[in-house]
Protein backbone atom coordinates (compact mmCIF):
# COMPACT_ATOMS: atom_id res chain seq x y z
CA UNK A 1 0.00 0.00 0.00
CA UNK A 2 1.16 3.51 -0.76
CA UNK A 3 2.20 5.33 2.44
CA UNK A 4 1.46 8.78 1.08
CA UNK A 5 -2.15 8.41 0.06
CA UNK A 6 -3.21 5.00 1.29
CA UNK A 7 -4.08 3.55 -2.13
CA UNK A 8 -3.01 0.16 -3.33
CA UNK A 9 -1.09 1.23 -6.41
CA UNK A 10 2.72 0.77 -6.45
CA UNK A 11 4.52 3.48 -4.42
CA UNK A 12 6.02 5.33 -7.39
CA UNK A 13 2.78 6.89 -8.75
CA UNK A 14 1.42 10.42 -8.75
CA UNK A 15 -0.48 10.98 -5.47
CA UNK A 16 -2.73 13.55 -7.08
CA UNK A 17 -5.16 10.99 -8.31
CA UNK A 18 -8.87 10.86 -7.60
CA UNK A 19 -9.18 9.29 -4.15
CA UNK A 20 -6.64 11.38 -2.26
CA UNK A 21 -8.61 13.20 0.46
CA UNK A 22 -8.36 16.90 -0.15
CA UNK A 23 -9.84 19.96 1.52
CA UNK A 24 -11.25 22.36 -1.00
CA UNK A 25 -11.97 25.91 0.16
CA UNK A 26 -15.11 27.14 -1.52
CA UNK A 27 -16.65 30.08 0.32
CA UNK A 28 -19.68 30.34 -1.93
CA UNK A 29 -23.26 31.09 -0.94
CA UNK A 30 -25.79 28.30 -1.42
CA UNK A 31 -27.89 31.04 -2.94
CA UNK A 32 -25.20 31.89 -5.51
CA UNK A 33 -27.08 30.24 -8.39
CA UNK A 34 -30.35 31.95 -7.39
CA UNK A 35 -28.63 35.30 -6.88
CA UNK A 36 -26.94 35.17 -10.28
CA UNK A 37 -30.33 34.72 -11.96
CA UNK A 38 -31.80 37.44 -9.71
CA UNK A 39 -29.09 39.82 -10.94
CA UNK A 40 -30.02 38.95 -14.54
CA UNK A 41 -33.69 39.57 -13.77
CA UNK A 42 -32.83 42.95 -12.29
CA UNK A 43 -30.74 43.90 -15.35
CA UNK A 44 -33.68 42.85 -17.51
CA UNK A 45 -36.12 44.99 -15.46
CA UNK A 46 -33.81 47.98 -15.80
CA UNK A 47 -33.33 47.52 -19.53
CA UNK A 48 -37.13 47.43 -19.91
CA UNK A 49 -37.70 50.38 -17.55
CA UNK A 50 -39.72 48.22 -15.14
CA UNK A 51 -39.93 48.71 -11.37
CA UNK A 52 -40.45 45.29 -9.74
CA UNK A 53 -42.10 44.79 -6.34
CA UNK A 54 -42.04 41.47 -4.47
CA UNK A 55 -44.99 41.02 -2.07
CA UNK A 56 -44.55 38.69 0.89
CA UNK A 57 -47.11 37.71 3.53
CA UNK A 58 -48.84 34.78 5.20
CA UNK A 59 -51.72 33.18 3.27
CA UNK A 60 -54.74 35.46 3.12
CA UNK A 61 -53.21 38.73 4.33
CA UNK A 62 -54.76 40.53 1.40
CA UNK A 63 -52.05 40.63 -1.28
CA UNK A 64 -54.33 39.91 -4.24
CA UNK A 65 -57.06 42.21 -2.94
CA UNK A 66 -54.56 45.06 -2.59
CA UNK A 67 -53.35 44.40 -6.15
CA UNK A 68 -56.93 44.42 -7.48
CA UNK A 69 -57.60 47.80 -5.86
CA UNK A 70 -54.24 49.16 -6.98
CA UNK A 71 -54.91 48.16 -10.58
CA UNK A 72 -58.40 49.72 -10.47
CA UNK A 73 -56.84 52.92 -9.23
CA UNK A 74 -53.79 53.16 -11.52
CA UNK A 75 -55.00 51.51 -14.73
CA UNK A 76 -54.64 53.81 -17.71
CA UNK A 77 -51.97 55.85 -15.94
CA UNK A 78 -49.36 53.17 -15.21
CA UNK A 79 -48.82 49.97 -17.18
CA UNK A 80 -49.01 47.21 -14.57
CA UNK A 81 -48.15 43.51 -14.93
CA UNK A 82 -48.36 40.75 -12.34
CA UNK A 83 -46.57 37.46 -11.74
CA UNK A 84 -48.60 35.34 -9.35
CA UNK A 85 -46.95 32.64 -7.25
CA UNK A 86 -48.97 29.88 -5.65
CA UNK A 87 -48.43 26.26 -4.81
CA UNK A 88 -51.52 25.25 -6.78
CA UNK A 89 -54.29 26.82 -8.95
CA UNK A 90 -54.44 29.93 -11.12
CA UNK A 91 -57.19 31.54 -9.04
CA UNK A 92 -55.20 34.64 -8.17
CA UNK A 93 -54.18 35.09 -11.82
CA UNK A 94 -57.85 34.85 -12.81
CA UNK A 95 -58.72 37.60 -10.33
CA UNK A 96 -55.98 39.84 -11.73
CA UNK A 97 -56.86 39.03 -15.36
CA UNK A 98 -60.43 40.13 -14.63
CA UNK A 99 -58.97 43.58 -13.93
CA UNK A 100 -57.60 43.68 -17.48
CA UNK A 101 -53.84 43.64 -16.95
CA UNK A 102 -51.26 41.10 -18.18
CA UNK A 103 -50.67 38.35 -15.65
CA UNK A 104 -49.03 34.94 -15.46
CA UNK A 105 -49.48 32.31 -12.80
CA UNK A 106 -46.42 30.39 -11.65
CA UNK A 107 -47.36 27.28 -9.70
CA UNK A 108 -44.53 25.94 -7.61
CA UNK A 109 -46.01 22.44 -7.24
CA UNK A 110 -45.31 22.25 -3.52
CA UNK A 111 -42.43 24.66 -3.05
CA UNK A 112 -43.13 27.28 -0.40
CA UNK A 113 -41.55 30.24 -2.25
CA UNK A 114 -40.76 31.68 -5.67
CA UNK A 115 -37.15 31.68 -6.81
CA UNK A 116 -35.30 33.80 -9.34
CA UNK A 117 -35.46 31.14 -12.07
CA UNK A 118 -39.27 31.07 -11.85
CA UNK A 119 -39.37 34.85 -12.25
CA UNK A 120 -37.08 34.61 -15.28
CA UNK A 121 -39.48 32.10 -16.81
CA UNK A 122 -42.49 34.15 -15.71
CA UNK A 123 -41.11 37.27 -17.39
CA UNK A 124 -40.84 35.51 -20.73
CA UNK A 125 -44.37 34.15 -20.39
CA UNK A 126 -45.63 37.61 -19.43
CA UNK A 127 -44.05 39.11 -22.56
CA UNK A 128 -46.32 36.88 -24.64
CA UNK A 129 -49.47 38.25 -22.95
CA UNK A 130 -51.14 41.24 -24.60
CA UNK A 131 -49.39 44.35 -23.22
CA UNK A 132 -46.97 42.22 -21.19
CA UNK A 133 -43.94 43.39 -23.14
CA UNK A 134 -44.36 47.06 -22.18
CA UNK A 135 -44.70 47.58 -18.44
CA UNK A 136 -43.87 50.29 -15.94
CA UNK A 137 -44.61 48.33 -12.78
CA UNK A 138 -44.39 44.60 -12.13
CA UNK A 139 -45.91 43.11 -9.02
CA UNK A 140 -44.73 39.68 -7.96
CA UNK A 141 -47.19 38.11 -5.52
CA UNK A 142 -45.14 35.50 -3.71
CA UNK A 143 -46.50 32.24 -2.30
CA UNK A 144 -48.48 32.93 0.89
CA UNK A 145 -45.78 32.28 3.50
CA UNK A 146 -44.03 34.68 5.85
CA UNK A 147 -40.88 32.57 6.20
CA UNK A 148 -39.43 30.97 3.08
CA UNK A 149 -39.90 33.68 0.41
CA UNK A 150 -37.73 36.05 2.48
CA UNK A 151 -34.59 34.04 1.68
CA UNK A 152 -34.87 34.23 -2.12
CA UNK A 153 -33.89 37.37 -4.00
CA UNK A 154 -35.93 37.59 -7.19
CA UNK A 155 -34.12 40.65 -8.58
CA UNK A 156 -36.89 42.96 -7.33
CA UNK A 157 -36.34 46.64 -6.58
CA UNK A 158 -38.63 46.72 -3.58
CA UNK A 159 -39.84 44.09 -1.17
CA UNK A 160 -43.12 44.63 0.63
CA UNK A 161 -44.13 42.59 3.68
CA UNK A 162 -47.81 42.59 4.64
CA UNK A 163 -49.53 41.58 7.88
CA UNK A 164 -53.30 41.73 8.28
CA UNK A 165 -55.01 42.83 11.48
CA UNK A 166 -56.53 39.37 12.25
CA UNK A 167 -53.03 37.82 12.29
CA UNK A 168 -52.00 39.79 15.38
CA UNK A 169 -49.26 42.33 16.05
CA UNK A 170 -46.52 39.85 17.01
CA UNK A 171 -45.64 38.80 13.46
CA UNK A 172 -42.55 41.04 13.09
CA UNK A 173 -41.09 39.66 16.31
CA UNK A 174 -41.87 36.05 15.35
CA UNK A 175 -40.86 36.15 11.67
CA UNK A 176 -37.97 38.63 11.62
CA UNK A 177 -36.32 37.78 8.30
CA UNK A 178 -39.17 39.07 6.12
CA UNK A 179 -39.09 42.39 7.98
CA UNK A 180 -35.31 42.71 7.94
CA UNK A 181 -35.17 42.14 4.19
CA UNK A 182 -38.09 44.38 3.17
CA UNK A 183 -38.23 48.10 2.44
CA UNK A 184 -41.88 48.54 3.33
CA UNK A 185 -44.27 47.01 5.83
CA UNK A 186 -47.99 47.29 5.11
CA UNK A 187 -50.53 46.53 7.83
CA UNK A 188 -53.69 45.47 5.98
CA UNK A 189 -57.40 45.14 6.82
CA UNK A 190 -57.41 48.04 9.29
CA UNK A 191 -61.22 48.22 8.86
CA UNK A 192 -61.13 45.20 11.24
CA UNK A 193 -59.28 47.03 14.04
CA UNK A 194 -62.48 47.41 16.13
CA UNK A 195 -62.82 43.60 16.30
CA UNK A 196 -59.24 42.55 17.00
CA UNK A 197 -56.63 43.37 19.59
CA UNK A 198 -54.01 44.77 17.23
CA UNK A 199 -52.06 47.71 18.67
CA UNK A 200 -50.74 49.24 15.43
CA UNK A 201 -48.05 51.22 17.29
CA UNK A 202 -46.70 48.03 18.88
CA UNK A 203 -46.47 46.15 15.57
CA UNK A 204 -44.78 49.17 14.04
CA UNK A 205 -42.29 49.51 16.90
CA UNK A 206 -41.40 45.79 16.73
CA UNK A 207 -40.82 46.03 13.00
CA UNK A 208 -38.67 49.15 13.33
CA UNK A 209 -36.71 47.49 16.11
CA UNK A 210 -35.75 44.79 13.59
CA UNK A 211 -35.19 47.16 10.70
CA UNK A 212 -35.00 50.88 11.51
CA UNK A 213 -35.05 51.75 7.80
CA UNK A 214 -38.45 50.11 7.18
CA UNK A 215 -41.24 52.35 5.91
CA UNK A 216 -44.52 51.42 7.64
CA UNK A 217 -48.09 52.08 6.55
CA UNK A 218 -51.54 50.81 7.53
CA UNK A 219 -54.49 50.52 5.16
CA UNK A 220 -57.74 48.82 4.30
CA UNK A 221 -58.27 47.66 0.74
CA UNK A 222 -62.00 47.41 1.36
CA UNK A 223 -62.71 50.76 3.05
CA UNK A 224 -59.91 52.62 1.25
CA UNK A 225 -58.56 54.08 4.48
CA UNK A 226 -54.79 54.64 4.25
CA UNK A 227 -54.79 53.68 0.58
CA UNK A 228 -53.45 57.05 -0.60
CA UNK A 229 -50.15 56.51 1.26
CA UNK A 230 -49.71 53.25 -0.68
CA UNK A 231 -50.37 54.99 -4.00
CA UNK A 232 -47.94 57.77 -3.01
CA UNK A 233 -45.33 55.15 -2.21
CA UNK A 234 -45.81 53.46 -5.61
CA UNK A 235 -45.57 56.78 -7.40
CA UNK A 236 -42.39 57.59 -5.45
CA UNK A 237 -40.64 54.32 -6.32
CA UNK A 238 -41.50 54.79 -10.00
CA UNK A 239 -39.78 58.15 -10.20
CA UNK B 1 -39.33 24.12 4.42
CA UNK B 2 -37.22 26.14 1.99
CA UNK B 3 -34.31 24.30 3.60
CA UNK B 4 -34.96 21.48 1.10
CA UNK B 5 -34.31 23.89 -1.80
CA UNK B 6 -31.10 25.01 -0.13
CA UNK B 7 -29.96 21.41 0.39
CA UNK B 8 -30.62 20.77 -3.32
CA UNK B 9 -28.48 23.81 -4.17
CA UNK B 10 -25.73 22.47 -1.90
CA UNK B 11 -25.81 19.02 -3.52
CA UNK B 12 -25.62 20.60 -6.97
CA UNK B 13 -22.55 22.60 -5.90
CA UNK B 14 -20.93 19.46 -4.43
CA UNK B 15 -21.51 17.55 -7.68
CA UNK B 16 -19.87 20.37 -9.66
CA UNK B 17 -16.89 20.52 -7.29
CA UNK B 18 -16.44 16.74 -7.37
CA UNK B 19 -16.42 16.77 -11.17
CA UNK B 20 -13.96 19.68 -11.28
CA UNK B 21 -11.55 18.02 -8.85
CA UNK B 22 -12.12 14.49 -10.06
CA UNK B 23 -13.37 13.22 -6.68
CA UNK B 24 -15.76 10.37 -5.92
CA UNK B 25 -16.75 10.81 -2.29
CA UNK B 26 -17.51 13.72 -0.01
CA UNK B 27 -16.18 13.23 3.53
CA UNK B 28 -17.12 16.47 5.28
CA UNK B 29 -18.99 19.62 4.24
CA UNK B 30 -18.54 22.79 6.30
CA UNK B 31 -21.19 25.50 6.11
CA UNK B 32 -21.58 28.89 7.77
CA UNK B 33 -25.26 29.61 8.46
CA UNK B 34 -25.86 33.04 10.00
CA UNK B 35 -28.49 33.69 12.70
CA UNK B 36 -30.41 36.04 10.36
CA UNK B 37 -30.35 33.71 7.37
CA UNK B 38 -33.87 32.44 8.02
CA UNK B 39 -32.60 28.86 7.96
CA UNK B 40 -33.69 26.39 10.61
CA UNK B 41 -30.54 24.37 11.14
CA UNK B 42 -32.36 21.21 12.25
CA UNK B 43 -34.53 21.32 9.12
CA UNK B 44 -31.44 21.79 6.99
CA UNK B 45 -29.73 18.83 8.62
CA UNK B 46 -32.89 16.74 8.19
CA UNK B 47 -33.09 17.64 4.49
CA UNK B 48 -29.40 16.89 4.05
CA UNK B 49 -29.72 13.47 5.71
CA UNK B 50 -32.51 12.52 3.33
CA UNK B 51 -31.22 13.94 0.07
CA UNK B 52 -27.52 13.16 0.57
CA UNK B 53 -28.35 9.46 0.93
CA UNK B 54 -29.67 9.41 -2.64
CA UNK B 55 -26.25 9.32 -4.31
CA UNK B 56 -22.89 7.69 -3.72
CA UNK B 57 -21.01 11.01 -3.80
CA UNK B 58 -22.60 12.28 -0.60
CA UNK B 59 -24.00 9.15 1.05
CA UNK B 60 -21.41 9.14 3.85
CA UNK B 61 -20.83 12.88 4.02
CA UNK B 62 -20.81 14.56 7.40
CA UNK B 63 -22.29 18.03 7.68
CA UNK B 64 -20.54 20.56 9.93
CA UNK B 65 -22.58 23.71 10.50
CA UNK B 66 -20.98 26.80 11.97
CA UNK B 67 -23.27 29.54 13.23
CA UNK B 68 -21.31 32.83 13.13
CA UNK B 69 -22.77 35.85 14.97
CA UNK B 70 -24.25 38.95 13.31
CA UNK B 71 -23.02 42.49 13.98
CA UNK B 72 -25.50 45.12 15.21
CA UNK B 73 -24.79 48.79 14.81
CA UNK B 74 -26.55 51.37 16.98
CA UNK B 75 -28.53 53.88 14.94
CA UNK B 76 -27.75 56.67 17.45
CA UNK B 77 -24.11 56.35 18.59
CA UNK B 78 -22.78 53.91 15.98
CA UNK B 79 -21.53 51.40 18.57
CA UNK B 80 -21.20 47.90 17.11
CA UNK B 81 -21.72 44.61 18.92
CA UNK B 82 -21.55 41.06 17.75
CA UNK B 83 -24.24 38.61 18.85
CA UNK B 84 -26.04 35.40 17.95
CA UNK B 85 -29.33 36.71 19.32
CA UNK B 86 -30.68 40.17 18.63
CA UNK B 87 -29.60 42.52 21.45
CA UNK B 88 -32.43 44.53 23.05
CA UNK B 89 -30.47 47.76 23.25
CA UNK B 90 -27.11 49.45 22.74
CA UNK B 91 -24.83 48.89 25.76
CA UNK B 92 -23.34 52.38 25.26
CA UNK B 93 -26.39 54.62 24.92
CA UNK B 94 -29.43 52.37 25.52
CA UNK B 95 -30.90 53.05 22.06
CA UNK B 96 -33.16 50.17 20.95
CA UNK B 97 -32.86 50.69 17.19
CA UNK B 98 -29.92 48.59 16.02
CA UNK B 99 -29.15 47.83 12.39
CA UNK B 100 -28.01 44.27 11.69
CA UNK B 101 -25.03 43.76 9.40
CA UNK B 102 -24.24 40.38 7.94
CA UNK B 103 -25.38 37.26 9.75
CA UNK B 104 -27.67 36.34 6.84
CA UNK B 105 -25.17 34.22 4.92
CA UNK B 106 -25.70 30.58 3.96
CA UNK B 107 -22.19 29.79 2.83
CA UNK B 108 -20.51 26.61 1.65
CA UNK B 109 -17.15 27.14 3.26
CA UNK B 110 -15.11 24.05 2.49
CA UNK B 111 -15.45 20.47 1.39
CA UNK B 112 -13.27 17.50 2.13
CA UNK B 113 -13.43 15.03 -0.76
CA UNK B 114 -11.57 12.02 -2.05
N1 LIG C 1 -62.06 43.18 5.97
C1 LIG C 1 -61.13 43.11 5.03
N2 LIG C 1 -60.95 41.98 4.36
C2 LIG C 1 -59.99 41.95 3.40
C3 LIG C 1 -59.18 43.07 3.09
N3 LIG C 1 -58.30 42.73 2.12
C4 LIG C 1 -58.55 41.44 1.83
N4 LIG C 1 -59.58 40.96 2.60
C5 LIG C 1 -60.12 39.59 2.57
O1 LIG C 1 -59.14 38.66 3.00
C6 LIG C 1 -59.27 37.44 2.30
C7 LIG C 1 -57.94 37.07 1.66
O2 LIG C 1 -57.58 38.07 0.72
P1 LIG C 1 -56.59 37.81 -0.48
O3 LIG C 1 -56.39 39.12 -1.15
O4 LIG C 1 -57.04 36.68 -1.31
O5 LIG C 1 -55.27 37.39 0.29
P2 LIG C 1 -53.88 36.88 -0.29
O6 LIG C 1 -52.83 37.44 0.59
O7 LIG C 1 -53.78 37.21 -1.73
O8 LIG C 1 -54.00 35.30 -0.09
P3 LIG C 1 -53.05 34.13 -0.69
O9 LIG C 1 -52.73 34.50 -2.10
O10 LIG C 1 -53.88 32.92 -0.57
O11 LIG C 1 -51.85 34.11 0.20
C8 LIG C 1 -60.39 37.65 1.28
O12 LIG C 1 -61.54 37.08 1.76
C9 LIG C 1 -60.49 39.16 1.17
O13 LIG C 1 -61.77 39.59 0.82
C10 LIG C 1 -59.44 44.30 3.82
O14 LIG C 1 -58.79 45.34 3.63
N5 LIG C 1 -60.39 44.24 4.77
MG1 LIG D 1 -53.34 35.93 -3.31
Amino acid sequence: MCDSCGCDLPTDHDHNHEHAPEIIKVHQSLLAANDAIAAENKAHFEAMGIVAINMISSPGSGKTTLLEKTIERLKGKIRIGVIEGDIETDRDAQRIRAKGVPVVQMTTGGACHLDAAQIHKGLHLLEKEPGGDKLDLLFIENVGNLVCPATFDLGEHQRVVLVSVPEGPDKPAKYPKAFISSQIFVITKIDLLPYFDFPVAEAKADALHLNPRLQVMALSATSGEGFEAWIDYLEAVMR
Amino acid sequence: MHEMSLVQALLAQLATLAAEHNKKRVITVTLDIGPLSGVVIDSFQFGFDILSAENSLTREAKLIIINPPATYQCIRCGHRQSSLVRPDHCPECDETLLIPEGGDGIILNQVEME
